[in-house]
């Protein structure tokens, strides 16, 4: 076995994270967002704790590769416009593909 | 420029010389009076550097490591209980291979207390990652803290290294001092710079390493701390060049030639060796020295062909590794292993200030012949002048 | 300084990104995430010994996107002290130098290091994420833990109670000192704006709530940040030079009793103490907002 080629001081590079993220491995419920209550106001995105909310195109997108599905954002949604939704169905946790 | 030096006052011309951009440093006894000094510089203009005066050791090493980073170079002193109190630091230091220098004004650790010279101090944090180099006399100071920051930043070994001298024998002793002129030193260690902590370059560093990476990078440390005893000869050949002056590397023999017993020692030892040694063969004693300059890495490879043709080895150890005996020792037995060298006989001495003269060392030399005439085995250790 | 004023000018860019190892709704990358947005790319981060200091990191891949240290956990502000002279005798200007640690790191083991720098006037941000346990190691107490609060090695409740970091910082006259919620992100924005205009040290103390360690459910993390302001255990003000202005007044007030009724970590306290807190809440109240 070779010895690894790493930096010098012992770091990583930006972006990295991000780009390996696949949290449907460990989530268990996704938000659903209803686009005709949804005033646009972004609280959901500034209590996200995984940077997964974004408006694009006019509304609020949830990027699954970060999503957790910790449920904040159902629970802060002020016009109720977020529904989470379990990415199981029966009680032996089969996930759904 | 010759001048009238203690080891601190030349340390502080040191870091003067080389430019040092950030000191943060803590005070201890007997090293407070190189930051004194290197502040005084920096009052009058003569250093252009900017002073942490951080609350305490750890802390001193820590924004020292900082500045290092962020691409300053950076240095500051301690010795005993703040070289403990740093600890950690300096394996994080080795760790992120960062080129902060530290000039080490060794002094034994309490308990109980002591603010007398000793190697325990350095020898406590043996397995740190810096490179450690002794010196036996004040222009050794000046001459390996300016040689130390070329070293630790060379690219293949970006390394911190630390710089002993003993408190007081040699902090709070003048000698004269040759002094280099700025342009000379100015060419001999351009800056180098290699921020690791840079808005235009954003790492993130010391991340959660697991099982799969953390052994590798620790076989890279390892490899560069090796070769930095290759690039000590190269550096010291070159400050030989602009000086005049060869502190010979690693290692350095006196009167080894044709030497039956051959004394090996670091720091002020080396001196009062130097002429125990001269004493003995006066008196017809087929005396020599080897002087350790370099303790991490250890030179094995060097000391081995440097004491290739002795009959019998004195290891002069200024510390005590509780129960396992004299740290140059063990370094001397384990570098000799399996070689048909000749047995080595430790003595631990002057630990805690106590005064080791030329008389001393001629002693030892006489004991441990009459031994060897006797054909005894060397005890594991012992301990001399209780 | 245009302060923010709406959440949509804040810029979109992620400078600590998803894909990060924290758990399910953790306030502490909460609280990152708000404050990055400011803070803005030049900035260099040294975090200690903490969630924080890991979550972000593993192996080669990292969500950061300035640069990051994971330093050692006592010593934050005086890596930073060191980052700041560097920058300084390089002549690199317009660098935020952070120092951001929980609860520990700051009041605690790092405190030696946090009073040096902040004496020595240091021209950094230490910001404190503050989730009132040890977290990291599993949510021991530690100086910030409140009073009775369940931990696994206070296990009958917390006999002592929290540390006042606030006035402790204070004492030190920093030029910007603040508290900040994870629940009021625009408020905690504009704290970091405000800080980031001024030279000398700042102190932002955040509370970020730790579902686990409070005994709450992951989607209260917010919730449980609003009802510490609600009830008024956590105030939000800030102190320019000393001159103490309150800057959210929450629109209802609720007794404490349900702020901690839906924590587990409070279950074990008792109605009198209950009450001793609400006394105590409601005269500091009246001293802050007044």
């Amino acid at each position: 076995m070779a010895v690894k080629e790493l930096p010098v001081v012992p770091s990583a590079r930006p972006g990295t994270m991000a780009a390996g993220a696949a949290m449907e491995r460990i989530r268990e419920r996704r938000p659903v967002f209803e686009k005709q209550k949804c005033n646009l106001c972004r609280e959901c995105l500034f209590y996200c704790p995984d940077a997964a909310l974004a408006v694009d195109q006019g509304e609020v997108r949830v990027d699954l590769r970060f999503c957790k599905g910790c449920g904040i954002c159902a629970v802060e949604c002020p016009v109720r416009a977020i529904t989470m939704v379990p990415e199981y169905a029966g009680n032996r946790g089969f996930i759904e593909k | 420029m010759r001048l009238l030096l203690n080891g601190n006052e030349a340390a502080a011309h040191a870091a003067r010389l080389a430019r040092v951009e950030v000191l943060a440093s803590y005070p201890i006894t007997p090293a407070a009076p190189v930051m004194e000094k290197i502040t005084q510089f920096i009052a009058e203009g003569s250093m252009k550097c900017n002073f942490v005066r951080v609350e305490s050791d750890h802390s001193a090493m820590a924004a020292a490591l900082g500045a290092a980073m962020a691409g300053a170079r950076s240095f500051l002193i301690t010795n005993s209980q703040g070289l403990a109190y740093m600890s950690e630091v300096l394996y994080h230091t080795s760790g992120l291979r960062q080129p902060v220098v530290m000039a080490v004004v060794n002094r034994a650790l309490a308990a109980p207390h002591s603010r007398f010279p000793e190697h325990g101090d350095v020898v406590a944090q043996e397995t740190c990652g810096w490179v450690q180099l002794f010196c036996e006399n004040n222009q050794e100071v000046l001459d390996s803290l300016i040689q130390a920051f070329r070293l630790g930043e060379d690219e293949g070994v970006r390394l911190p290294v630390m710089v002993n001298y003993e408190g007081y024998i040699q902090s709070h002793t003048r000698e004269t001092v040759d002094v280099p002129e700025q342009e000379a030193i100015d060419n001999f260690l351009p800056l180098v710079r290699r921020p690791v902590l840079d808005v235009n370059n954003p790492l993130a560093v010391n991340t959660v390493t697991g099982p799969e990476l953390y052994m590798d990078y620790k076989y890279h440390q390892d490899a560069a701390l090796q070769h930095a005893g290759e690039v000590l000869e190269e550096v010291s050949g070159a400050y030989a060049r602009i000086t005049g002056r060869d502190w010979g590397g690693a290692v350095s023999g006196y009167r080894l030639e044709d030497a039956d017993i051959v004394l090996v020692a670091m720091g002020s030892l080396v001196s009062t060796a130097r002429l125990a040694v001269d004493d003995l063969r006066a008196a017809g004693e087929k005396a020599g020295l080897l002087k350790i300059r370099l303790f991490r890495p250890f030179p094995a490879a060097a000391v081995r062909e440097s004491l290739q043709a002795a009959r019998a080895i004195i290891a002069l150890d200024k510390n005590i590794v509780y129960g396992a005996g004299g740290a140059l020792a063990r370094e001397l037995r384990a570098g000799l292993y399996g070689f048909p060298a000749a047995p080595v006989y430790s003595y631990i001495l002057g630990l805690g200030g106590r005064d080791v003269g030329v008389e001393d060392l001629a002693g030892i030399y006489r004991q441990v012949s009459e031994q060897l005439g006797s054909g005894t085995a060397p005890a594991p250790y012992q301990w001399y002048g209780l | 300084m245009e302060l923010i004023k709406t959440l949509a000018e804040v810029p979109e860019d992620e400078l600590f990104t998803g894909g990060h190892g924290g758990c399910r709704g953790c306030g502490a990358a909460l609280a990152v995430r708000q404050a990055m947005k400011v803070l803005g790319p030049r900035t260099i981060i040294n975090i200690p010994a903490s969630c924080m200091a890991t979550i972000g990191g593993s192996g080669l891949t990292t969500a950061w996107k300035v640069p990051f240290y994971h330093s050692l956990f006592e010593c934050a502000p005086a890596v930073a002290s060191g980052i700041r002279a560097a920058l300084d005798i390089q002549g690199i200007k317009d660098v935020n130098v952070v120092s951001w640690a929980g609860d520990a790191g700051t009041a605690d083991i790092g405190f030696q290091s946090l009073t040096g720098a902040a004496e020595r006037q240091e021209n950094i941000i230490h910001v404190c994420y503050d989730n009132e346990t040890y977290m990291n190691t599993g949510g021991q107490a530690g100086s910030v833990t409140p009073y009775q609060a369940i931990t696994p090695d206070t296990p009958a409740g917390k006999p002592t109670p929290r540390k006042d970091m606030l006035a402790i910082m204070a004492a030190h006259h920093p030029p910007y000192l603040a508290t900040a919620s994870v629940a009021y992100p625009l408020d905690l924005m504009q704290k970091f704006q405000k800080a980031m205009a001024i030279q000398g040290f700042r102190y932002i103390h955040i509370l970020a709530p730790c579902f686990r360690g409070w005994g709450i459910r992951e989607d209260q993390t917010v919730q449980l940040a609003r009802m510490a302001v609600e009830c008024g255990l956590w105030q939000l003000y800030e102190e320019v030079d000393g001159r103490r202005r309150v800057t959210v007044v929450p629109e209802r007030r609720i007794p404490v009793r349900e702020y901690l009724r839906l924590q587990g970590r409070f279950k074990n306290m008792d109605e009198a103490a209950i009450q001793d807190l609400q006394d105590e809440v409601d005269r500091r109240f009246r001293e802050v907002q007044s």
